[in-house]
């Protein structure tokens, strides 16, 4: 998937590249039951979206759409130029490798130390050990979790374990990060932290996708936010900065 | 090999049983080997004994003689004289001699040794020359040891049959064993795989370590079974003693050849990458 080279590390708003484009998106679960219905969408590169509404909106729905772990019924999606639609089954690999997921329930590997379940990513793309050492120090850094690089996971908190799940999602420097309610196993001072460790990442570039039902946070982070409501875009709130 | 030490137990077990499909396997080969040596080294004595009438004329004697000496396949021709029989009897049984004296006299007949060449002893060619001077007068009896190789040469084919045929069965379990260990260990290491999928590994990057796995197994299996053959096949001639006399060599088992060995190392580990690709195609969808 070819990234952009534009890269400007200021962050949200600055660019005018479309990332990620959805064209009348549906999804149907079961018979005359929509899980989305005509989603319209544009997110530029760089920009920092939040996606609310209450449980079964279809926020989750449109996160797996976009990283293609489920297809939509009806419409189009073009991340980074390419119709992922088009892509086939055993090219995905090369979505995911543009993409950084992180979900509510962490996903982690507990039998394996904090720095195996960074650098995952990094196996998989055949990295030589010592810039996998490097990156996953850096990734690592960015979470402000480096000094617990040895340790097994369980032996952390739960916003510890977010932050090992974000920074395995950023290490590979991919375009795109996309966080399922990543707060929601969180309490409201660690939500704060994990949001902010998001708008680090944010700021260097990347943009970011956050499906959230948490209004505090999106109320105190939101720059573009889009509600939806039984599967339906039910308003945009969208302001010309950056909010911290 | 972290996996394969991380699920050991449930490894081993299944290790352990593809040995002993294919320690089955290999005894059968090697009763095989066994009786295949044996048909050879008879295979070696290619004599036929034309037994003489004790009351044949010379006319009728001198008429055999230069029978089988003119027949085609012959190298060449020994008179063994009733004398000569009976001591090569009491040379060879000794134990015996009372029997001999109770009988007063020499019961052994006079017999003419066609040494045959290799090429004809084992064709049919060779059954014509027997019929032939059997049919003369005078010739009592013919002694062929060929019947005996043959015997033993369907015994060592019949041995390899059983061979394959509970080999195959036992086989095909153990590819039914190996293909479920590695579901077990797919559905082990479910988190692991929907999080290489999420971090974008290609799908040959996923399979590969349940592939060599059991791949793994099978040659695990298979050597495992080698060396318990070759255990076997030391203690068992201990087991038995010394009691069984001529019946020995029939006991006394050969161990694989070589080519045999790498057969059957090769055919495990085919049988265990098969297993796990089975297993990945019903149950790791990618």
């Amino acid at each position: 998937m070819p990234a952009s080279s534009r890269s400007s590390g200021l962050g949200a708003t600055f660019e005018n590249i479309v990332m990620i484009e959805l064209y009348h998106i549906s999804k149907q679960y079961q018979e005359g039951q929509w899980a989305l219905l005509d989603i319209n969408l544009h997110i530029k590169k760089g920009e920092f979206w939040f996606i609310t509404g209450p449980s079964g909106s279809g926020k989750t729905t449109l996160l797996k759409i976009i990283f293609r772990e489920i297809l939509p019924t009806r419409g189009q999606i073009v991340i980074d130029g390419i119709n992922i639609l088009r892509l086939p089954d055993h090219k995905i690999w090369k979505l995911r490798r543009s993409m950084g997921i992180v979900f509510q329930d962490f996903r982690l590997l507990f039998h394996k130390k904090v720095f195996d379940n960074v650098a995952i990513g990094l196996y998989v793309l055949g990295i030589p050990v010592k810039e996998i050492r490097r990156r996953v120090f850096n990734a690592l850094r960015l979470v402000n979790l480096h000094q617990k690089m040895w340790e097994y996971p369980s032996h952390l908190s739960y916003g510890e374990q977010q932050r090992v799940a974000i920074a395995r999602a950023v290490v590979n420097e991919p375009q795109i990060l996309l966080a399922d309610e990543p707060t929601g196993n969180l309490d409201p001072e660690l939500a704060f932290e994990i949001i902010s460790v998001f708008k680090e990442i944010n700021r260097q570039g990347k943009t970011v996708l956050i499906c959230s039902h948490d209004k505090e946070l999106i109320r105190h982070f939101g720059d573009k936010i889009l509600f939806l409501f039984k599967g339906k875009i039910i308003g945009k709130e969208v302001q010309p900065f950056s909010r911290k | 090999m972290n996996n394969l030490w991380q699920y050991r137990v449930r490894n081993l077990f299944s290790a352990t049983i593809i040995a002993l499909s294919f320690l089955i396997v290999g005894v059968f080969f090697s009763l095989s080997n066994n009786l295949q040596f044996l048909a050879s080294q008879l295979a070696e004595n290619m004599v036929v004994a034309f037994f003489l009438n004790p009351g044949i004329s010379a006319r009728e004697q001198a008429r055999i003689e230069e029978a089988v000496k003119a027949s085609p396949g012959v190298a060449h021709v020994n008179f063994v004289s009733r004398e000569e029989a009976l001591a090569r009897f009491q040379k060879s049984f000794p134990e015996l001699e009372d029997i001999l004296k109770n009988l007063g006299s020499n019961p052994f007949p006079a017999s003419y040794e066609a040494v045959l060449q290799k090429k004809v002893f084992l064709s049919e060619e060779a059954l014509g020359l027997i019929e032939g001077i059997k049919a003369l007068p005078g010739v009592e009896d013919v002694q062929f040891n060929r019947d005996w190789v043959k015997k033993m040469q369907s015994l060592s084919r019949l041995a390899r049959a059983i061979g394959f045929f509970l080999g195959g069965i036992l086989i095909l379990a153990s590819f039914f064993i190996i293909s479920n260990v590695i579901r077990l260990n797919v559905f082990a290491r479910k988190n692991e795989i929907e999080i290489l999928r999420l971090v974008g590994a290609t799908n040959t990057f996923i399979r590969l370590p349940f592939l060599l796995e059991g791949l793994t197994l099978g040659v695990l299996g298979s050597a495992l079974s080698l060396a318990l053959l070759y255990i076997l096949i030391k203690l068992f001639p201990l087991y038995l003693g010394q009691s069984l006399g001529v019946l020995q060599e029939f006991i006394n088992l050969r161990y694989l050849s070589l080519s045999q060995c790498i057969g059957l190392v090769i055919g495990s580990a085919l049988m265990g990458l098969l297993g796990s690709l089975s297993s990945l195609s019903r149950f790791l969808k990618i």
